[in-house]
């Protein structure tokens, strides 16, 4: 559920256009409707977090789907804006619940950060911390902020070539099918429309190696500080390294000045080039990097046949004037350069799912994550990641004596916090020892120390290290996204949309026939009833019901039947208690009440295509027996079905004679225990984890759906764990004391959770949080 | 008081004192102002058992070297591993997985004692070794780093993480991206990545880093076609030997 | 009653061990050997299941010194057994890395292996502190041929971009005009050291035996040829195992070779013996100016016919780099096909001809292979050259004839751990 998305609702296109322009450059998600019955339609489509709502709208008004948005998604802040403010419709609004009231014409500033605000202030949601610095820079409108002119491909070009004639020139090559910054000679060797490089160009800032003192031994003389001078230019940086080299000066330049790093730095002409191209793994937008508003002294957006080039800086303009025959950009030209900028923009495969700015307050909540451990497993601290990062500017400094031993060199290079001996003192102790906790630091740089320090993104969204990581674990995205999903795993009490029923029947049972009871074992039968409005139960397997005896009571059930076979549906009662016995008693033909169904059921959505081991001890095989057919019914739409089904003794098998079926059907292996057998037992014998060893399973594809007696989820976890299968493939459903089924009288309650609203299936990586499941 | 220095071989292919040569007038003389070369069969015919720092080339592959390589140590102060092979056994090992003792008995008899032949190991299987010099050849930068680190008498800076790292600071292309596969990973950088830069992949030589993800490693060779005997084919070149796990 | 008994143990300033050994008593020899303990060291087994593109690399570990010739070698008998021609640029970068080591072996045999016994000193290092120059010079001409090899395959020593089929990475032709103007200048430091050579007394020694080294129509043979033999007809060079014969003797963990003779000889010598009129004319005239005319049948000469060689090596690297510099240099990609095949690679090491010999399966995977080697094929000339000389000089006093048969060793040049790079070994 993306929550930085906004929809504004405006019939002005200039309006709608411009503010959607601005947030988007800042990184939100938006749509636009132009009426409001256009976005009446799209907010069901969306989940949309907070809506921009002109008043005057031609059709109904602002106003007046106010509240009809209200009671649809309770959970959608509203700002209204009008250019016609008046008390009424302020109070008005107000009422109807809208957050803000903004008179047009608006500073689009002012509204995106209002619009951040109120992001921030949804429920329990982790929030910004603002760094102490200085308000951030305003986002540049596209096209706008800095001065562009037209120029040729050729005069281009021509520049390139007199600028190698007077300064070393390093340029984007073709290299073996990939990219590298190297030294041209010529701009025909430029490959400007490329994807990502192997490494950044930020190693010219920050070379492997370089001299920082030249001292003599022995003579007492000071030590001399060395600065590289040399001119150079770099042709074709993305936006994205532009802004790595603008933290970087922050961090070189600002405070404790860098004098190598700023001898570099001054004596570097950047000239960047727009990415039309994006690479598969780069993520730019989302940590809203993919354009640079300063930082350049040129930068170039290739129209097809010339360059918009926009001028950074004097040093910029002077070169072209130089070298260049500049022209004033047509209407056309600005069309084309939107054009082709926003055609770049949706070529991005990957996405955060959580806004950037909450990246440090999520990341502070989630220090003790279990992702940090599993994810760094395969991590061989080979720092790929950290040396092909444009952020990255660890360094070690070692001196280097001459041979005659009268005179050396003191000099710094790279190093990297992914590297083993990184945090390592003279006495042996090594203060980040373990790869788990130099994989979390330095996602924590990326995400949150870098800008909580120096105001500026850590992470530029490259994808470099994706790239380059053998073990396929370094990309800040998926981290993020995987300590954002846990985070929301952890938070399943709000993530649940509530089931809206009508208001009459949430307590009051519907009434069902008893259409056929079979006894199954000596305490359990099967009932299979029918809704005698003759409704479906509408049910997903894994859901419950509440079944009504009425004066003696009622009694939450698993249903056991797929919803693919219509017409009635089953459930299954062990005899224990009196409104069990009383349900026991029902003849054929006899009434009985409904409420339901209730909670999540089993997500066969996720289940699709995978393999399928299904666990179930006793009675658990009830709502097993449900996904079981469901599985059976749509059997194309999964991968293997493996069945474990295990009771205490043979007299205890429940539904003998569809195990019979499912032991000869072709598309089921099946395999059979129990705990203890009899003479006449000649099947396995043992408790249900015997079976799974002998299960061939390939990790990566199968699922495992255990259900059962609370003793064996245990026993079985530790089984499957050996099978390398990860937490979140495993899915259980968990049995509580139900009684309203929603979620409201409280008895059901694990933790923060209710079993009937969130659960009753929950995954084994969603119960590691939940302290009182175990 | 120049520190004595001498250099002996055992069995190898004494590519590594070849490569001690390999300085220039001005730094030969420069080392030589340094240090005082005793022993240096191949180049010096004088030997003096009087030194305090030894170099060993070659590892380990008969009986008759065993007692020689003990004397060495006894002797000097400073005992350096020089190459792969000293240092961790090198290409030497390869002829560990053939049945050898036995088949030396049956072709030569009596006339296997000519042929006295033990699995190979590096030295520091038989003496404590100080400092070592690594990869098959060494490269004569790290040879004078370490000489020069004994004379300022400070540990040299070796570093301890894996090729990847220089090969990335080389501006080269990962092979494993362009279908090869690549030992880098795993394997103690210092080199500069020389091998990859060239062209070719990493082999191994210098031995691995302290705590090699093996595992991880092996999973990735396989992800990139390799069998898993192909995958200990690859390591055996030089990574044959495995120390004893002292208890 | 004098008794001589000369044991030197691990003969210095060649490179490898050998033990020599004379007993002597009443000018009646008991005991001459030239004794070879050097560790086996099972190359030929250790290459078997290994796959192509290794193969050279290991194959290289045979040798520090010769490393060039070992992975050439071996890449050749690779492309043999497949069936592989390379082209053109791949031939002329492969002569020209030759050439590196080449000159870089000569310059460390003859200036820091042998002068040392006729300056009177053990070894070049306290010439530093008399002929400073000279050791200058003797460094300076190492390092260019270091810095050549760097230019080609990235290191002399186990050299890595020359690979079956080609080079993965070609040099920079910037950096080869460069090297071109300190190849020129080399041969001025060669003419200091034919100054040198002409002081030195070489001793008198000659013993005709067969002479035995690659022979190519166009050009002094380094890397192409059939085998040539100053007592026989030349023979393609898959026929090797006709030529050298090799077996098995007691007192050497290296094996021994014959021909027509009891035994033959290669290296230096041997290709200046049968081709010396296809070397460029500045070298045939140092030859004359040192006294050396083919055929020459003193060992001691040895060394002589490698400076020559020299100047012929240093030229030739000259011409190719001309060459490279008028055709350009660009990457070749990889297009080589294992199949199953034999295959048998021939070089001129600096020590003598070089043979490695492949079978392969149809996955690129080695199944046999057989090495023999330069010094090899010289243990036996060797023994045989002293069982010649000793009784010729066993009234001079002990330490002289110690250091008679010493210098005899070295003036082969022997590569001794090569030369024990294998056992054959049959696995029952």
């Amino acid at each position: 559920m993306k929550n930085n998305s906004i929809l504004i609702v405006d019939d002005e296109a200039i309006v709608r256009e411009s503010l959607r322009d601005w947030l988007v450059v800042a990184g939100y998600d938006v749509s636009t409707a132009e009426t409001a019955e256009e976005a009446l339609k799209l907010i069901p489509k969306k989940d949309f977090s907070v809506m921009v709502l002109d008043i005057r709208l031609p059709g109904r008004t602002g106003l007046s789907i106010l509240k009809e948005v209200k009671a649809q998604r309770p959970w959608i802040k509203s700002i209204i804006i009008t250019a016609y403010p008046s008390d009424e419709t302020m109070k008005e609004a107000t009422k109807l619940g809208a957050i803000d009231y903004m008179v047009k014409p608006l500073a689009p500033d002012d509204l995106e950060h209002l619009v951040r605000e109120t992001i921030e202030s949804v429920g329990k949601e982790p929030t910004v911390i603002t760094p102490p610095k200085a308000a951030r820079k305003p986002a540049a409108k596209a096209g706008e902020l800095k001065k562009s002119v037209v120029v040729s491909k050729q005069d281009f070009k021509n520049l390139v070539n007199n600028l190698t004639k007077t300064m070393d020139v390093y340029g984007v090559k073709p290299k073996h099918g990939k990219y590298v910054y190297d030294r041209i000679n010529k701009a025909d060797e430029l490959a400007l429309n490329y994807d990502i490089t192997v490494s950044p160009p930020t190693v010219y800032l920050l070379p492997a190696r370089e001299t920082i003192l030249k001292f003599k031994l022995g003579d007492g003389a000071k030590p001399e500080p060395v600065t590289d001078n040399t001119s150079r230019a770099i042709v074709g940086v993305h936006p994205y390294d532009i802004r790595a080299i603008e933290m970087l000066d922050e961090a070189f330049m600002t405070a404790n000045p860098d004098p190598d790093y700023i001898a570099r730095r001054q004596n570097t002409i950047i000239v960047g080039v727009e990415n039309l191209n994006p690479s598969p793994k780069s993520f730019a937008p989302s940590m809203g990097t993919h354009l640079a508003e300063n930082g350049y002294d040129l930068m170039l957006t290739d129209l097809g046949s010339k360059y918009m080039v926009a001028i950074g800086s004097k040093k910029g303009s002077d070169l072209l004037k130089r070298y260049t025959t500049t022209n004033e950009p047509t209407t056309d030209d600005i069309a084309r350069q939107k054009e082709v900028l926003d055609e770049a923009l949706t070529k991005y495969q990957l996405h955060l799912d959580v806004p950037r700015e909450r990246l440090p307050k999520l990341l502070e909540d989630s220090y003790d994550d279990v992702y940090w451990q599993s994810r760094s497993e395969t991590c061989l601290s080979c720092g790929s990641c950290v040396m092909v990062c444009p952020t990255c500017f660890c360094f070690d400094v070692q001196d280097d004596v001459a041979l005659n031993l009268k005179e050396g060199q003191r000099i710094r290079q790279r190093d990297g916090c992914m590297l083993v001996d990184f945090a390592k003192v003279a006495t042996g102790e090594n203060f980040r020892q373990d790869k788990a906790s130099r994989f979390r630091h330095r996602i924590y740089r990326k995400g949150k120390y870098v800008i909580e320090r120096y105001g500026r993104m850590g992470c530029v969204g490259c994808g470099r290290c994706a790239v380059a990581c053998l073990a396929e674990i370094a990309s800040p995205l998926e981290a993020f996204n995987a300590i954002a999903a846990s985070w929301r795993a952890k938070q399943t009490a709000q993530r649940v949309l509530r089931e809206i029923y009508p208001e009459s029947e949430l307590y009051a049972p519907r009434l069902a026939q008893l259409v056929r009871v079979e006894q199954l074992a000596a305490k359990e039968k099967v009932f299979e009833v029918k809704l005698t409005d003759g409704k479906e139960l509408g049910h997903m397997p894994g859901q419950f019901i509440s079944v009504s005896i009425m004066g003696i009571g009622e009694s939450p059930f698993g249903v056991a039947s797929s919803p693919t076979r219509p017409g009635s549906f089953e459930f299954a009662v062990r005899n224990v208690g009196s409104v069990t016995n009383a349900i026991h008693n029902l003849k054929k033909g006899d009434v009985l009440g409904i409420r339901g169904p209730f909670g999540n059921g089993f997500n066969v959505k996720a289940l699709e295509g995978k393999d399928i081991l299904f666990i179930a001890g006793g009675i658990g095989l009830f709502p097993v027996r449900s996904l079981i057919q469901y599985v059976m019914d749509k059997r194309k739409q999964f991968g293997r079905a493996i069945v474990l089904f295990g009771a205490r003794t043979p007299a205890e098998r429940l539904f003998i004679d569809e195990l019979a079926a499912w032991k000869t059907n072709p598309d089921i292996e099946f395999y059979e225990t129990v705990d203890r057998g009899t003479p006449d037992w000649t099947g396995n014998v043992g408790v249900i984890t015997t079976l799974i060893p002998k299960v061939q399973l390939d990790p990566r594809k199968t699922v495992a759906v255990v259900v059962g007696p609370p003793i064996m989820y245990r026993f079985v976890i530790v089984e499957l764990k050996k099978k390398d299968l990860a937490d979140e493939n495993i899915i259980m459903s968990l049995e509580r004391r139900m009684k309203c089924g929603v979620g409201k009288c409280g008895h059901c309650q694990i933790n923060g959770i209710y079993v009937c609203q969130e659960g009753p299936v929950f995954s084994l990586a969603q119960l590691r949080n939940l302290r009182e499941a175990v | 008081m120049k520190p004595k220095v001498a250099f002996f071989d055992f069995t190898g292919c004494e590519g590594c004192q070849l490569d001690v040569l390999n300085l220039t007038g001005e730094e030969l003389l420069d080392l030589l102002g340094a240090i005082e070369i005793v022993n240096f069969r191949e180049a010096i015919s004088n030997r003096s058992d009087d030194y305090d720092i030894a170099f060993v080339e070659g590892s380990i592959s008969r009986e008759a070297e065993i007692p020689r390589l003990q004397k060495i140590r006894a002797q000097a102060k400073v005992l350096v591993a020089l190459g792969a092979c000293a240092s961790i056994g090198g290409v030497n090992c390869l002829k560990n997985h053939l049945p050898m003792e036995q088949a030396l008995k049956t072709v030569y008899g009596d006339a296997a004692k000519y042929y006295d032949t033990i699995p190979a190991r590096p030295i520091n299987a038989v003496v404590p070794v100080d400092f070592y010099v690594r990869g098959c050849p060494p490269q004569t930068v790290e040879l004078v780093k370490v000489v020069k680190a004994l004379l300022l008498g400070k540990k040299p800076d070796i570093p301890s993480y894996p090729v990847c790292t220089e090969c990335k600071l080389a501006g080269n292309i990962c092979i494993f991206e362009l279908g090869k596969t690549c030992l880098g990973p795993v394997t103690r950088a210092g080199c500069n990545a020389i091998c990859v830069s060239g062209g070719r992949k990493c082999w191994g030589c210098r031995g691995m880093v302290d705590e090699p993800n093996k595992n991880s490693e092996e999973e990735i060779l396989k992800k990139h076609g390799l069998t898993p005997e192909q995958v200990m084919d690859k390591f055996n070149i030089y990574n044959t030997y495995v120390p004893e796990v002292k208890k | 009653m004098t008794q001589v008994k000369v044991d030197v143990h691990y003969v210095t300033r060649i490179e490898g061990h050998g033990n020599l050994i004379l007993d002597a008593n009443n000018g009646k020899i008991e005991k001459l050997l030239w004794e070879v303990p050097e560790s086996p060291r099972f190359f030929e087994a250790m290459l078997v299941g290994r796959h192509y593109d290794d193969v050279h690399h290991i194959a290289s570990r045979i040798c520090g010194i010769c490393s060039i010739a070992h992975t050439t070698a071996s890449i050749q008998a690779t492309e043999a057994a497949f069936g592989i021609q390379p082209s053109e640029q791949t031939i002329l970068l492969r002569k020209l890395l030759f050439d590196a080591e080449m000159l870089e072996s000569h310059v460390l045999h003859t200036l820091f292996l042998i002068a040392p016994d006729f300056l009177g000193v053990d070894s070049v290092i306290p010439l530093a502190a008399t002929h400073k120059d000279v050791v200058v010079m003797a460094l300076r001409m190492k390092k260019l041929a270091y810095n050549l090899a760097e230019a080609l395959a990235q290191r002399k020593t186990h050299p890595l971009s020359c690979v079956v089929g080609g080079f993965t990475k070609v040099p920079d032709l910037n950096e080869l005009k460069a090297l071109k103007k300190r190849l020129q200048e080399c041969l001025n430091d060669l003419d200091v050291e034919t100054s040198i050579f002409k002081t030195l007394k070489i001793p008198d020694f000659v013993r005709e035996t067969e002479y035995i080294a690659l022979k190519d129509p166009k050009e002094y043979a380094w890397i192409s040829g059939q085998i040539a033999s100053s007592d026989a007809v030349a023979i393609p060079i898959d026929k090797y195992l006709g030529v050298t014969n090799e077996f098995c003797v007691p007192t050497s963990t290296a094996k021994y070779t014959k021909n027509k003779r009891d035994s033959y000889m290669v290296g230096a010598l041997a290709r200046f013996n049968l081709n010396s009129k296809q070397l460029s004319p500045r070298s045939r005239k140092v030859a004359a100016e040192l006294g050396i005319k083919a055929p020459c049948f003193n060992p001691y000469m040895i060394s002589v016919a490698q400076l020559v060689e020299t100047y012929h090596i240093v030229e030739d690297a000259i011409n190719l780099i001309d060459k490279l510099v008028e055709r350009g240099v660009e990457e070749e990609p990889d297009r080589v096909k294992p199949r199953a095949g034999r295959g048998v690679g021939a070089v001129e090491a600096p020590r003598g001809i070089l043979f490695h010999d492949y079978t392969y399966d149809a996955n690129g995977i080695i199944t046999k292979a057989n090495c023999i080697i330069p010094t090899n094929q010289n243990h036996n000339n060797i023994q045989k050259d002293l069982e010649a000389l000793v009784p010729k000089i066993l009234d001079q006093p002990q330490a002289e004839i110690q250091k008679m048969m010493e210098m005899l060793v070295r003036a082969y040049d022997p590569c001794v751990s090569c030369s024990t790079h294998a056992l054959r070994v049959t696995f029952k």
